[in-house]
């Protein structure tokens, strides 16, 4: 009897869970497109899928093996190479943070509960049903919720990322974990990892970071898009078909090379530059790129893991064999990653600094999810250099509850008078 | 102008190094038969134990020059030596380290040797941090004892006995290149072992230990014998005031470590060190492979005086490391 009535009470949280992820993801969209808009055609793709993420795809591939990652240090070329799929299913709805709040402390931070619901629910975008679930140790909370949530369908599997990413010894640590989920990805997806189709996952992912590294080059040029859009953009990444992303980003491109030809922008000339950094922005949790955009700001770049972090660093490769190739993406995920896991990350605040002369930034805004230990511990940090360039800093705790988007307006509106005053 | 520095900044530059090395070899190991002659201050392995060279490495030139009395050391000799030493540095700040990436024959060999290996499949090795340092240091003693020896052969040493003639030119007797470059043009003569002395029977059996570990060595370990080279040690006293120069701008970096992990030579400063501008140190050897593998814009430049030749970009980064079979994936 109670069995049935769980599984009523499962279905009916679903159902609703469902409808107002949907109901976000569409509010979210709207919003980008309020009042001052990017008006770039080949935004519409990216508008299109984000709209649906969590939509029943048409014709579902059945054949399709999925891996889902949980963070940027989930190497993904090893995935592709295993003839699996990886989404990020790190989760930015409302809904399914309620429903995750029901199984986890109530100080997690809103994005590990709302990932946790959206597993539980099996709301992850593109309605796929992984295969494995990798979650990094890249933050305690993350690291525990495998065992939190082992009574779902889905197989955990933790990638041990050392705390420190500067020594020998943790490099060595990482190349062995990296080694050992290679061979687990076999193991789950049935196919060996060859020096061929490893080559060929190396590529199709460098492709698409050389493509981004692009369009990151043509946002420092001249203000030709918003920065809501742009995170629209790296949000699409989690999940989309990684060739079809690519194109529709060189589209992008293209669009916006015209744009910088024609000195067609999206802001005036003196609209205060934004840098966004902290927890990152995950669809559809945008308010705060979409207030700054929305008070007159622009969000000039990001140095969020949901975005440029994830995107920047490449791989180079010195001897196109698999035991040159596993180390090399190995390093890859761990030595240029600025995530506050690391002690020290000195790396994170220099990157900081080089995107705010790159992207010539007038203030900076760091957002810290209510229950994020690492971020909040590192916005004294990054708050000491930027103290230090004299560089204007906003430091707001959120979460995904809308209800504080009074309060944030107050703030983000008085943050951007005083930018532009100085 | 910009058109030319954005080609050739995009340019595989590891390819043209290939074939400049090929070029080098030939000059140099067979370029004696055709009567070229580069002289005997060269700052790279030109073995003049081979009939075919057409050079003389410059280790040779010391060892014999310092084979002197104090009183001559300080006289017109000495003279001799220090402008012999001012030829040498000429030749070299020309191309700084590049005699060990682009010139040197027996760097040659040893990249082919590990293409060889490549061919076959086999992983190679490196050394662990701790063991960098300490072995690191061997080249100096090298450099160190084949100053020392010829000196203490002609004087005495605190009153020690002076060392006998058998160890003249001490470096020579036990480095690979005296027995492999006359091989290469088809003279064995210098696979033996002299029985003459202890002494003699001692260094020639070292003499084809070394020969054996270079060829081991250089299979499981890309540039194996480099980081012994005394020659290698002695150029880098005179690497700061290089022509040709490798600058960091620390500023860009990420620290990703692509370039020590192409580093042929294993150098994790490279990627580690975002203060100093000059990226030279004793075992670089000049390849540029790190400013090829660097995906950030103008952090590794190669410079001539103050002027960029080669420059990471992120363009030339994808273009030779991203893209390559784009075209297959556009089909798909």
């Amino acid at each position: 009897m109670t069995m049935i009535n769980d599984l009523d009470r499962f279905e009916r949280v679903k159902k609703s869970g469902s409808i107002h992820y949907a109901m976000e993801a569409k509010k979210c969209i709207a919003d980008i497109k309020d009042e001052v808009h990017s008006q770039l055609s080949s935004m519409e793709y990216f508008y299109d899928i984000m709209e649906n993420i969590i939509h029943e795809p048409e014709s579902s591939d059945t054949e399709e093996k999925v891996i889902a990652s949980m963070c940027i240090h989930v190497p993904v070329e090893l995935i592709y190479a295993a003839g699996a799929r990886p989404v990020r299913v790190c989760g930015g709805a409302y809904a399914t943070d309620q429903v995750g709040a029901d199984f986890l402390p109530a100080k997690t931070c809103p994005m590990v509960k709302s990932t946790a619901g959206a597993l539980y629910l099996g709301l992850l975008p593109g309605r796929v049903k992984p295969k494995l679930v990798v979650n990094p140790s890249s933050c305690d909370q993350k690291k525990k919720l495998g065992e939190v949530v082992s009574g779902f369908d889905d197989e955990f599997y933790l990638l041990e990322l050392p705390p420190n990413k500067d020594t020998e010894e943790s490099r060595e640590y990482w190349h062995r974990v990296v080694k050992r989920f290679a061979k687990k990805l076999e193991s789950v997806t049935g196919k060996r990892i060859t020096r061929r189709n490893l080559k060929k996952a190396i590529k199709l992912v460098s492709t698409a970071q050389g493509r981004y590294r692009h369009f990151h080059k043509l946002r420092s040029q001249a203000p030709v898009i918003f920065g809501k859009d742009a995170i629209l953009i790296t949000n699409a990444f989690f999940f989309d078909d990684l060739a079809r992303w690519t194109e529709k980003l060189d589209e992008l491109n293209r669009e916006m090379e015209l744009r910088i030809e024609k000195k067609k922008h999206v802001v005036h000339e003196n609209a205060p530059r934004i840098l966004l950094t902290g927890s990152p922005a995950i669809f559809p949790n945008l308010k705060l790129p979409i207030l700054i955009e929305k008070m007159g700001g622009l969000v000039a770049c990001e140095e969020y893991c949901s975005s440029s972090r994830m995107l920047t660093d490449s791989i180079a490769v010195d001897e196109w064999f698999l035991y040159d190739m596993i180390p090399a993406i190995a390093d890859r995920y761990l030595k240029p990653s600025t995530c506050p896991n690391f002690s020290p990350n000195e790396d994170r605040i220099r990157k900081i600094l080089s995107m705010i002369k790159e992207f010539n930034i007038d203030g900076v805004v760091y957002q810290s999810f209510t229950g994020c230990q690492l971020y909040d511990m590192e916005s004294i940090t990054v708050g000491k250099a930027m103290d230090e360039i004299n560089m204007p800093t906003l430091y707001l705790e959120s979460d995904y509850n809308p209800d504080d988007s009074g309060q944030l307006i107050t703030r983000v509106e008085a943050f951007l008078e005083s930018v532009k005053n100085k | 102008m910009k058109r030319i520095k954005q080609y050739i900044d995009q340019a595989n530059l590891s390819r043209f190094r290939t074939y400049f090395q090929i070029l080098a070899f030939v000059v140099i190991v067979y370029g004696g038969y055709l009567g070229i002659n580069i002289g005997d201050k060269t700052p790279a392995f030109a073995c003049p134990y081979s009939p075919g060279s057409s050079g003389t490495c410059y280790l040779v030139a010391v060892q014999h020059g310092l084979h002197l009395e104090w009183s001559s050391l300080f006289g017109f000799r000495g003279l001799a030596l220090l402008t012999g030493l001012g030829t040498f540095v000429l030749f070299f700040v020309v191309f700084n380290k590049a005699w060990c990436g682009f010139v040197c024959p027996f760097g040659t060999l040893q990249d082919w040797i590990t293409k060889l290996r490549k061919f076959f499949g086999f992983r190679f090795s490196r050394y662990d941090e701790a063991s960098f340092k300490k072995l690191k240091i061997i080249k100096y003693v090298f450099l160190v004892l084949l100053i020392l020896i010829p000196l203490a052969m002609s004087n005495s040493f605190f009153g020690l006995p002076k060392v006998s003639d058998d160890m003249s030119a001490p470096f020579c007797q036990i480095c690979p290149g005296r027995t492999i470059a006359p091989l290469l043009v088809g003279d064995t003569s210098e696979i033996f072992v002299d029985f003459t002395n202890k002494t003699t029977m001692v260094m020639s059996v070292l003499g084809l230990i070394f020969t054996a570990l270079f060829f081991v060595g250089s299979f499981f370990k890309k540039r194996f014998f480099c980081f012994f080279c005394p020659m290698s040690a002695l150029q880098y006293m005179f690497s700061k005031v290089g022509v040709l120069r490798l600058t960091k701008n620390g500023d860009n970096c990420t620290r990703c470590g692509n370039c020590s992990r192409v580093c042929d030579m294993g150098i994790a400063s490279i990627a580690d060190d975002i203060v100093s501008t000059n990226a030279v140190v004793d075992d670089c050897m000049m390849c540029f492979k790190c400013v090829e593998a660097c995906p950030e814009p103008d952090c590794l430049d190669v410079k001539v005086f103050k002027g960029n030749i080669f420059s990471s970009t992120s363009e030339g980064f994808f273009k030779r490391y991203g893209e390559s079979e784009l075209a297959d994936q556009s089909k798909k």
